[in-house]
């Protein structure tokens, strides 16, 4: 089986249909399926938040069997991911796309956990702390993409969970947690 | 001997008719409790001798395959029922009978992906795989044993032969000649052209391309436009799947 680096390709990304799009309606679902399905974990796996659909993407790709994903080939499986709710357009013009392998409830539910496991109830974590310190190491959390972890901070603190405020000396954000 | 007129005649001829059935009736007995004699001696012969090889029967495929052969020469079929004698002492039938559920398990997971036809080899390979777990190999023998069963469900289930395989199918698609010999031909490579179609099997691209339209739709085939020699080909996942490919 192909490697990309530690992640194993599933085995139907070295059968070349499956990089072009299907015409017939149920094999077409079945291959979006198998790619959205890819698409998440490898991204979860490779903690990519961000994929453009003009840059080199290791998914894009297959050189051991020359195959490549035409542009509408991309749009059509990331545009399935963005009508799950799985991915957002970062662009009007459809060329960079969000992957949010968890939505930013679960974000959110993850950070509280979180907190709630390493006893930071009433605890005070600047943003870049979560985002790379030595905490989250190890945890989902660790390289998040900033954007997604103001988003699912944000909730949080709409429901009361989380205060967020500027940092005086540096300038960082910090978030009080009050689970 | 002669002849002789008269009651007396009659009287005798008669006589020596019953004679000759009474001794025919008699030569036929003996023959059928020899028969049945046999029989018994057979049977509880091969009875012995499964309960001898039990293990080696329900552990190692090839004997399975053979003792079944030889139980259908003489007209036994071990699997007719699961409550009989040998499901008793073999635990045989409810084999093939578990089999079968996990092969139509198969048949309706890979059915988006190869349009409800399946390698024999693949299914073999993919049910091994299923009951890592149990310690009994399976061999293409069995899978076959216990397709033959779920027919009796009326569910379609039916082993065709293209080329030298075997594949297995688990929806009522109807494939003509002219599919079958597709199918045939993509066992080389795991796919074709029409161009390839053409020439190899002198037929008329319309032809070509009507018989590779219906394996399209009825979900048999999967286009592949990504070659840089720009053609067109048609994979078949059920002859050559991605479980088992290399690739282009």
């Amino acid at each position: 089986m192909q490697k990309l680096g530690d992640f194993r390709l599933p085995h139907f990304f070295n059968y070349p249909p499956y990089f072009t799009l299907q015409p017939v309606r149920e094999t077409r679902e079945k291959q979006v399926q198998l790619w959205k399905e890819l698409i998440l974990v490898y991204c979860r796996s490779q903690k990519i938040f961000s994929v453009g659909l003009e840059e080199d993407f290791p998914l894009f790709s297959n050189p051991a069997i020359e195959r490549c994903l035409s542009h509408e080939s991309k749009v059509v499986f990331l545009s399935a991911l963005v009508s799950e709710g799985r991915a957002e357009w970062m662009d009007k013009s459809h060329k960079k796309c969000l992957v949010l392998w968890l939505s930013i409830q679960d974000w959110a539910d993850y950070i509280i956990n979180f907190v709630k496991e390493n006893g930071l109830e009433d605890g005070v974590m600047t943003v870049e702390d979560i985002r790379s310190g030595i905490e989250t190491r190890g945890t989902e959390l660790a390289g998040i993409d900033r954007g997604v972890l103001m988003r699912a901070l944000k909730l949080l603190e709409q429901k009361g969970k989380a205060a967020i405020f500027k940092g005086s000396s540096t300038d960082d954000e910090g978030v009080k947690f009050s689970a | 001997m002669r002849r002789r007129p008269g009651i007396s005649g009659l009287q005798t001829a008669a006589a020596a008719r019953d004679q000759y059935r009474l001794v025919g009736e008699n030569v036929a007995k003996i023959r059928t409790d020899l028969m049945k004699e046999q029989l018994a001696t057979f049977r509880s012969q091969l009875e012995e001798f499964a309960k001898k090889h039990k293990n080696d029967i329900r552990k190692n495929p090839t004997f399975r395959s053979q003792f079944h052969e030889m139980c259908s020469k003489i007209g036994v079929d071990p699997l007719a029922s699961n409550k009989g004698f040998w499901a008793e002492l073999l635990g045989i039938g409810d084999f093939y009978y578990e089999l079968g559920v996990q092969i139509v398990e198969i048949c309706l997971a890979t059915r988006s992906h190869n349009g409800g036809l399946i390698n024999l080899q693949e299914l073999c390979s993919l049910l091994s795989q299923k009951r890592k777990t149990a310690r009994e190999a399976i061999s293409e023998d069995d899978c076959l044993r216990a397709i033959s069963k779920l027919k009796v469900l009326g569910s379609g289930y039916e082993v065709i032969t293209i080329g030298k395989k075997k594949l297995v199918r688990s929806v009522p698609t109807e494939l003509n000649k002219d599919h079958n010999e597709i199918l045939e031909l993509a066992q080389g490579q795991g796919y074709v052209t029409v161009e390839e179609v053409e020439k190899r099997l002198s037929w008329s691209s319309g032809r070509a391309m009507d018989a590779l339209e219906t394996l399209l739709k009825e979900g048999l085939a999967m286009i592949d436009d990504g070659h840089k020699d720009g053609k067109r080909r048609y994979w078949f996942p059920c002859v050559a799947s991605i479980f088992s490919s290399g690739g282009a």
